[in-house]
């Protein structure tokens, strides 16, 4: 009977763990709030090679974290950038947004200087231009 | 009259050569990319424009006010240039209108620089007698600003040697016509610094 009442405890754990949803992927369509339609997302380190491009000059900082939220009816973004190396970097950024049907939802950004000091983060932000921009990339180039 | 050496000759063939090659050269034009980081000098330039331009934009589309979608209605007044330099602060609130506008969450009333044109048409139409005086635009019929957009930019410059360091802050506001109170404000700084060499 004990034993009953044991592998029955277990079985209830092990049921309601695999059900636990995991944390920044509660929502379906979204990782980390940002929105990933149906491409397969299942890391922070897979919904930056999906949403961050290099262009231009390439650079050694890379974007280490990722994350987006709701402000109203607009999407929020702030990304982390990392410089690894012992040297000043400077990079430029920018947001590109994307309007439902894949479109650009609106003019393209300036690019935006960002000096990055030795071996540190730098955390940039955006917020969409409007509620058209349902999703985004982040582009960035080496300015050294 | 004095024969010139061998090498004096090659010399000024040289020379000759130079000012005619030089004199040839042509001076190159390319199109760039309007919103590529521009860093020819560290005076106040278009990344500088657009950079503030996007920054206050968005800032001002998270307030409160504009959130409400109550549309609200406002008129653009000057930014003041408190810098040492010329900086054509009605391309930076033309610029933020731009963006606003496209928005669709804020309105723009006729701003005291554009009245005396609204002024000048709405006179000329209500006295011609060309116009269909039922579709001429009447007067009284303007709509006043809820609220109105006023700022500043200001500079600290700092030069040694071989270097050059400027500081630029932007500061825009938004207050309430009607009661006096500050709406919405925020800042936009930059730094720039020019080593030689």
């Amino acid at each position: 009977m004990k034993t009953i009442v044991v592998a029955a405890a277990l079985t209830v754990l092990a049921t309601t763990a695999g059900c636990a949803s995991r944390k920044g992927f509660e929502k379906e369509g979204f990782a980390f709030g940002c929105p990933i339609g149906d491409t397969e997302i299942g890391s922070m380190e897979a919904l930056i090679d999906a949403k961050v491009a290099q262009e231009g000059r390439r650079t050694n900082v890379i974007v280490t974290e990722m994350r987006c939220t709701m402000s109203g009816d607009r999407m929020k973004i702030e990304a982390n950038l990392n410089n690894d190396a012992a040297q000043i970097r400077r990079v430029a950024y920018k947001f590109r947004w994307i309007d439902p049907e894949g479109m650009r939802a609106a003019e393209e950004e300036a690019w935006k200087p960002v000096l990055m000091y030795e071996k540190s983060n730098h955390v940039v932000s955006a917020i969409a231009p409007s509620n058209k921009a349902v999703d985004f990339r982040l582009l960035f180039m080496g300015q050294d | 009259m004095k024969r010139l050496t061998v090498p004096a000759r090659l010399a000024a063939v040289c020379a000759l050569a130079l000012l005619v090659l030089g004199g040839c050269a042509k001076d190159t034009v390319r199109y760039g990319d309007a919103r590529g980081v521009e860093t020819v000098t560290n005076e106040f330039g278009s990344t500088d424009l657009q950079m503030i331009a996007e920054s206050m934009t968005r800032s001002m589309l998270d307030a409160p006010i504009v959130t409400a979608n109550n549309l609200p209605i406002v008129t653009v007044q000057e930014v003041r240039n408190k810098t040492n330099e010329y900086i054509d602060t009605r391309a930076i609130t033309d610029s933020i209108r731009a963006e606003l506008q496209k928005s669709g969450k804020v309105r723009f009333a006729v701003d005291a620089a554009g009245m005396a044109n609204q002024k000048e048409e709405i006179d000329r139409q209500q006295d011609d007698a060309y116009y269909d005086p039922e579709q001429t635009a009447e007067k009284g019929r303007m709509v006043g600003a809820q609220y109105r957009l006023e700022g500043n930019i200001t500079s600290i410059v700092k030069q040694a040697k071989d270097v050059k360091d400027v500081y630029y802050k932007f500061n825009l506001q938004m207050w309430n016509i009607r009661n006096g109170l500050l709406e919405w404000t925020d800042e936009k700084e930059i730094r720039k610094t020019t080593t030689k060499g």
